[in-house]
Formats: structure tokens, C-alpha cells, sequence
């Protein structure tokens, strides 16, 4: 019996072992390959950045400017699946695009999943390979990664020449990423409501716009700024204008404050990233915003903005085509850059959208057939007029929302230096600053409970940083 | 002659085998152990390997995709530095103090429905309802139902109430960690109520009907009946409770996304493995909470085994005090 007993229990650890020896074998198999695949792109991206065209023929894959299309691959048969983030429209006017396409290439079947929660699905789905063949890189892959799990699209300065924004997902010379249009960053405002307060010339400095916001609060029953202090991210999306709407310098995020001491330290003048938050402080503090932004909810919010109930609200010029469409008043819409101005010059960020990447796990016939069906969208389909967004093609016009940008340069971040290409979101991670909606939704909270001052804050944003800084050995230059 | 002995030694052999297979024992291992083996993989390929995976994950600095370099306890080190971090761990008072109120709650409704009511059926399945919707759609239910102007505003409006008067339930420090609380007590409580239901269904009725002839009331019958036959479900929903106040998640995330004071342990983790990605870290601070609710159940149980001589017995500490004085007292006699 207890022979038994004994031989039973080996029996099962035997097992026990042998399923779990089963689990980690294919897990570090899996692994092994993925990281022999990058080994591989990465050997094939550095061909294809030196030999130019020629190097990436050879693997079959051509670059995207290598590409007619209408004429090229029509022999080409493939399904190919794209993932997107609006949820909203996927099934409606992203379908529309894919008929239309497939109109042009008949042997070529798009079909479009759309994600809810899309970064964090996708950033998992990524590490298996087989998740379709094109989607929106999302930001939590690195510069450094990219060549993992995306197909080089071609080479940087071939592509920067003919599209916009392609700096964002360029790593070594190659990009992997052409993003869909791109937007500016500024303020959206109701112009009714600004020009019933009285307000003739529009804010060019944060105090400028605090007082605009004052007398919107005096003069009509709008709500002057909308927070969506709920929604999280709207908060996250102050941080856009940190780099080049409070700098006007194009090499502000990416290079310059890497190797600031103490970045968010108060100017005289008014500008630099101290400016954006005290925008965002005042005028919490003084009351400008709505009454209860625990309780803030972002879909009835665009309908406010659109029948005047909300004045001003600080977002991308994306939003600006969804506040049109969500009331009777498109007109009414507006959009403005920034109110910081430095040295008399003003600039607004234009940034790329979500870009669209290649699956490098795919067929090679689907990567071509994925690689054409982008061009087309970048190229000839409507979807920038759809989006009132800033087109991918260079020299194409910029739409009609950003006519009040005539005054303010659009500029771009320009790529970081070599060898720092993920430093800036390394730091930010690291100094939990800058990086997701909550460093943000603090300084809010402060200015709401009175329970810090603006300076204080900062000054704890200047500690973390500087702290990151040391960590990662960043050279601080004065 | 050697040939056919080999041959019936084999046969022999084989139906050894045959017999030792079909015996009773072994059959009964067989079957053990071809039952076992499914559920046994299932539970570590989705529950071991991954906490050990984690565990391994809390000595590195790394995101979910990139490189890992291993920094030892560094990030034990940095959950215990940051303020904010242990800091949110008061909130689960909150919790807590909604638990309890919950489990009283919870006691009085089943009492209720043990002494026979009329609509019995209704009332249990209407307090059982809301334990039926995800967490996430209470969640937006009470964001709604506390937004300035809206449901819980309008009805206290209703009854003569200023809008001036009222708080702001989400966004005022001192009262919105109560409200989060209570949208949990309000989805958890049916639940609790079945449970002792179905516990106190379990006394025999005889008991009652002999406790009502001796002119013992309603609350006697509850105080010396129903709540030591009990006891173990109640020191259960105790003990689930206060691992459940510690990893309290829904309420705050979905309602105020962790802002105005009310981020919980959970919620702070949550923004750190995917706001800043740092896994680690996140990985780190969950395995401080196991060993924090592993703390708390232990203390738990070796309190109410001091207290109620472990929360299975029927007879209470006190009573063991007493039943030890009276033979102390005896021997002395003696």
C-alpha cells in the first residue's frame, strides 16, 4: 500500500513537473524566435537603411514610396486585417474606406476590428505575433522596439520628404510608422459665447485668456473652461503643449528638456511648461471651471460646448470636428493656438495622429497588400476632410479649423539625438511626471483644495525630475 | 521444458499485472489521479506559474515589452518610500467601515427573513439584484446617481433640500470615500444576506418553538439561537470582507478614477504598471498586499479563536471561563 502510495505520488509529480517543464519549454521557445526575428529585421533594417531600396527588395517587401498605386501588385491576392481604435466609426465610415479600396484592388479583401480600450489591448496583443496585419502603433511600444514587430516602411529621409510627422515612429533612420494626419495643438472655444463677453482680440498670454475666462464667468451663464477632470485622460492632454506651444522651439521636448535643470521652474515672461500648469491652476483656483469636475462627463460635453453652455475647453484640433457634429451650432466652433507667447513669437505643436504600422509576423504578400492599402488611405482617400485633420501628404492644404493658426508657426519635435531616442519617455515614466493624466489631475486637486500651491508643486515635479535625470546619468546642461 | 516454463512465467506475469491493475486500490488511484490531473494543470498553468511569474517580476525594472534589467528589492524598497503608496491603504478604512455596516446590515435583513415575512422570495432576490451586475456598471450607475444635479441631488431636492445645502458627494474630501464605500456595501450586502440565510436555515425549528414557550422574544431567539449557530459563516464574510476592503478597485477606478483622495491600493498599482509602465514596481506592491491580507486573515483568526475558542465551536470564550471557574471552584470544595 504505502509502495503504491509512493509510486502514485511520483507518478503525479512527474506529471506535475512534466506540465509545467511543457508550459516554460514553449514559453522560452516562443521567445527564442521572436527574439531570432528581430535579430533578423534588425540585420534587414540595417540593409535596408544603408543599400536603400535594393536591400529591402530583396526580402520582396518594397518601401512605401516604392509603390504606384492602381497599377503595382493588382496580381496580389490577400486578406488583410486592420485594428483601430474608433470603435465609433468602424463599422460605418472605415468600412466605406475599405470598399472603396477594394474597388481599386479586387483581389485585395480589408477587413477592420475595431478595440475598445485600445493601447492596453493592443500593446498585449503585440507580444504574440499573430494579431492582424496593420494597426495603430500604440505609444507604449518603444523607438527602440520597434523593428520587432513592425515592417520598415522605408527609409527616413525619403519619407520625411513626402510625408508629414513620420519623425514620431523613426528609429535608426528607418520608420515603421506613417501616422494617419496629424493635429494641432491649441484651445477649442465657442466663438459666440467669447464674442457675447465681450472679448474682441483673442488671448495671447495665460493671464490674457484668465481674464478672457473671468469675463465669460461675469458676462454670460457659460461654464468658461471645461475641465473633464473625470474622463482622465482630457487631463493628460495638457502635457501636449509643454513642448513647443510653450517654448516655440521645435528641439524643446525631445532634446533640450532632457537636459534642463529644474524645467519646471517660473519664467518672468511667462512661458515654458510652468506656464501651461499655471493656466491650468488659476483658473481652478479663481472658479472658472465647471462646479463639480469630480462629476464632469465627456460625451454630454460636446453637445455643451456646441449650444454654448461650455465656453472653452483645452484639447487637440481633433475634437474640433466632433464638437461640430454634436449639436446644431458647427459654426459656432472654434479653435485657437495656445495663449503663451515667447519672445513675441508664438507656436503651435503640430503632432502626428495614431500612425499605422505592419505587422512583420504577416505573409509577405499581406505585408504588400497591408503596405498598399496605407498608401491609398494616406494618399488618396478622403479620410483627412472626414477627420478635419491635417493631411499626411506633404503640400496638401491644412483644413479649414485651423484658419486662426495663420499667425503661429507649426512646428514639429524634432527627433532626439542619437542614443537618446527613448530617453524622454524613460525619464517621464521614471519621474511619473508628464507621462498619463494624473501628474496633471494633481495639479488640479491642489488648485481645488487649496491644499498646495502652484510653486510647490512644481518644485516637487523639479525634484522628480532631476531625480530621473541622476538615474539615468542625463548630462544637465545650464 | 524450459519454453514452457518462460512461457508460464509471462503468463503469470502478465496476469499479475492484470490482476494488480484491476484491483480495487489501484483502481481507485487511477482514477484520482486521471480525475486530478486536468484541474491540476488548469490551476497552475492559470493561477502558480503566473504568481510565480510575478514574484520574478518584482525584482526587475521592466515594462510589459522591452528589455529587463533585475534590481534586486529595489522596487520593495521604493513601495515602502513612497508616501502615497502606504497612504492609500487608509482608505481602505473606509472600506472597512463599510463592511462592517454592510455585515450588520446584512444580519438584520436575514433575521429578518428567518422569522417568516410575507414576500420573502421578493425581498431576498430584490437585495441579491445589484450582487448580479458587473462591478463596472455600478460603477457608472453611482456616478450618475452622485453628479452634482442628478439622482441622489434631485430626490434630496425633492424633499425640500437646497441644492446649496447638499455636498458634493465625489469631490468633497471628507464624505467622498464614504459614498464610494457605500456604492460596494449596496452591491455586496444581498450577497451576505443569502449567505446567513442559508446558514440560518440550517437551525431546526423545534429550537424556536421551545426558546417562544419559555417567553423568549425575537431578540433573545436571535442573540442565543441564531447567532451562535452562525458564527462560522459570520467569522467567514468577516474574514472576506477585510481582504476585500484591502483590494477594493471598482468603486474608485470607474467613479473618480482614483482622483480627489480616494485612489486606493489597487487603483495606485493599476496606474503604475500602466500609466508609467512599470511593471515591476506594480508587481512588487501586489505581493505586499498578499502578505498584508495573509497578515490580516491570520490576526483575524487567531483573534476570534482568543475571543470565541476559534469560530467553529458553539461554546463561547466566555463560557469556557466560566464552565473552568465552577470546576476550580469544585476542587477547591474538595
Amino acid at each position: 500500500m504505502r509502495k503504491i502510495k509512493k509510486l502514485v505520488s511520483m507518478g503525479m509529480t512527474a506529471v506535475l513537473a512534466l506540465s509545467l517543464t511543457a508550459c516554460g519549454g514553449s514559453g522560452s521557445e516562443s521567445k527564442g524566435g521572436n527574439d531570432s526575428g528581430s535579430a533578423n529585421q534588425g540585420g534587414a533594417e540595417a540593409g535596408a537603411a544603408s543599400a536603400d531600396a535594393q536591400g529591402s527588395e530583396a526580402s520582396g517587401v518594397p518601401t512605401i514610396d516604392q509603390i504606384n498605386l492602381g497599377t503595382d501588385y493588382q496580381d496580389i491576392a490577400a486578406d488583410i486585417l486592420v485594428l483601430t481604435d474608433r470603435t465609433d466609426i468602424v463599422d460605418t465610415v472605415y468600412k466605406g474606406y475599405a470598399e472603396e479600396f477594394m474597388k481599386l484592388y479586387p483581389n485585395i479583401k480589408v477587413t477592420y476590428e475595431g478595440i475598445t480600450d485600445y493601447a492596453e489591448s493592443v500593446t498585449l496583443r503585440l507580444t504574440n505575433g499573430d494579431w492582424g496585419d496593420v494597426c495603430f502603433i500604440p505609444a507604449t511600444v518603444e523607438k527602440s522596439e520597434f523593428s520587432t514587430y513592425f515592417v520598415p516602411l522605408g527609409d527616413y529621409a525619403t519619407l520625411n520628404d513626402r510625408y508629414n510627422f513620420v519623425t514620431e515612429k523613426t528609429f535608426d533612420n528607418t520608420v515603421y510608422g506613417i501616422p494617419n494626419g496629424g493635429t494641432a495643438g491649441g484651445v477649442a472655444y465657442n466663438k459666440r459665447i467669447w464674442e457675447e463677453a465681450g472679448i474682441t482680440e483673442m488671448p495671447t498670454t495665460p493671464d490674457e485668456f484668465l481674464d478672457g475666462l473671468q469675463k465669460i464667468k461675469d458676462n454670460t451663464d457659460a461654464i468658461p473652461l471645461y475641465t473633464n477632470f473625470s474622463a482622465g485622460w482630457t487631463m493628460g492632454a495638457w502635457n501636449d503643449y509643454v513642448g513647443i506651444a510653450s517654448n516655440a522651439d521645435p528641439d524643446y521636448k525631445n532634446n533640450k528638456l532632457l537636459h534642463t535643470k529644474d524645467p519646471f521652474t517660473k519664467n518672468d515672461e511667462m512661458s515654458g511648461p510652468y506656464a501651461v500648469f499655471y493656466t491650468l491652476y488659476e483658473a481652478v483656483a479663481r472658479g472658472l471651471v465647471e462646479e463639480d469636475p469630480a462629476s464632469s462627463d465627456w460625451e454630454s460635453s460636446k453637445g455643451m460646448i456646441n449650444r454654448g453652455e461650455i465656453a472653452t475647453m483645452v484639447l487637440g484640433s481633433w475634437c474640433v470636428q466632433q464638437f461640430k457634429d454634436a449639436g446644431d451650432n458647427p459654426d459656432d466652433i472654434g479653435y485657437m493656438p495656445f495663449p503663451i507667447t515667447v519672445n513675441g513669437k508664438r507656436a503651435a505643436a503640430a503632432g502626428g495622429n495614431y500612425a499605422y504600422g505592419i505587422n512583420n509576423q504577416a505573409s509577405t504578400e499581406n505585408q504588400i497588400a497591408a503596405m498598399v492599402y496605407i498608401k491609398w488611405l494616406l494618399e488618396e482617400s478622403p479620410i483627412f476632410e472626414d477627420e478635419g485633420s491635417i493631411p499626411a501628404l506633404k503640400g496638401s492644404p491644412y483644413p479649414e479649423t485651423l484658419e486662426e493658426f495663420d499667425s503661429v508657426e507649426l512646428l514639429s519635435d524634432n527627433a532626439p539625438a542619437e542614443g537618446e531616442e527613448s530617453l524622454y519617455d524613460d525619464i517621464r515614466n521614471m519621474a511619473e511626471v508628464l507621462s498619463g493624466d494624473y501628474p496633471v489631475s494633481e495639479v488640479l486637486e491642489a488648485a481645488l483644495y487649496g491644499s498646495m500651491t502652484l510653486d510647490d508643486k512644481m518644485n516637487e515635479w523639479n525634484e522628480k525630475w532631476t531625480r530621473a535625470q541622476e538615474n539615468f546619468n542625463v548630462e544637465i546642461i545650464e | 521444458m524450459e519454453n514452457s516454463r518462460a512461457v508460464t512465467n509471462t503468463i503469470s506475469n502478465k496476469k499479475s499485472f492484470r490482476r494488480w491493475i484491476g484491483s480495487r486500490k489501484v483502481q481507485r488511484w487511477l482514477i484520482l489521479i486521471t480525475f486530478m490531473t486536468i484541474p491540476l494543470i488548469l490551476l497552475f498553468t492559470f493561477t502558480y506559474i503566473p504568481f510565480a511569474k510575478m514574484v520574478q517580476f518584482s525584482f526587475y525594472d521592466m515594462k510589459y515589452i522591452g528589455k529587463r534589467t533585475f534590481v534586486g528589492l529595489a522596487n520593495y524598497k521604493e513601495t515602502f518610500e513612497r508616501s502615497e503608496i502606504f497612504g492609500s491603504l487608509l482608505v481602505s478604512l473606509y472600506y472597512m467601515g463599510g463592511g462592517a455596516v454592510q455585515l450588520a446590515l446584512a444580519l438584520f435583513f436575514a433575521t429578518m427573513m428567518a422569522f417568516k415575512v410575507k414576500g420573502e422570495a421578493f425581498f431576498k432576490a430584490a437585495l441579491f439584484f445589484p450582487y448580479l451586475i458587473c462591478g463596472i456598471a455600478v460603477g457608472f450607475i453611482f456616478k450618475f446617481f452622485y453628479a452634482r444635479g442628478y439622482v441622489l441631488d434631485t430626490i434630496l431636492q425633492m424633499f425640500g433640500m437646497d441644492l446649496e445645502d447638499i455636498p458634493f458627494w465625489l469631490q468633497d474630501r471628507r464624505i467622498n470615500n464614504i459614498s464610494l464605500a457605500a456604492t460596494s456595501v449596496w452591491r455586496y450586502m444581498g450577497q451576505n444576506v443569502v449567505m446567513f440565510l442559508g446558514a440560518m436555515m440550517s437551525v431546526d425549528n423545534d429550537l424556536y418553538e421551545a426558546a417562544s414557550l419559555d417567553g423568549a422574544n425575537k431578540w433573545h431567539q436571535f442573540r442565543y439561537i441564531i447567532l451562535p449557530s452562525i458564527k462560522s459563516i459570520i467569522v467567514l464574510n468577516l474574514i472576506l470582507c477585510i481582504s476585500g476592503c484591502l483590494s477594493a478597485f471598482e468603486p474608485p477606478y470607474v467613479i473618480t478614477n482614483g482622483m480627489m483622495g480616494t485612489g486606493t491600493y489597487f487603483v495606485i498599482m493599476n496606474r503604475i504598471a500602466h500609466e508609467n509602465q512599470r511593471v515591476g514596481l506594480a508587481s512588487a506592491m501586489a505581493i505586499i498586499l498578499l502578505a498584508l491580507i495573509i497578515i490580516c486573515t491570520v490576526a483575524q483568526k487567531l483573534f476570534f479563536k482568543y475571543v470565541f475558542n476559534d469560530g467553529t465551536s458553539d461554546e463561547s470564550k466566555a463560557a469556557v471561563r466560566r464552565r473552568k471557574r465552577l470546576e476550580k471552584a469544585q476542587r477547591q470544595r474538595k
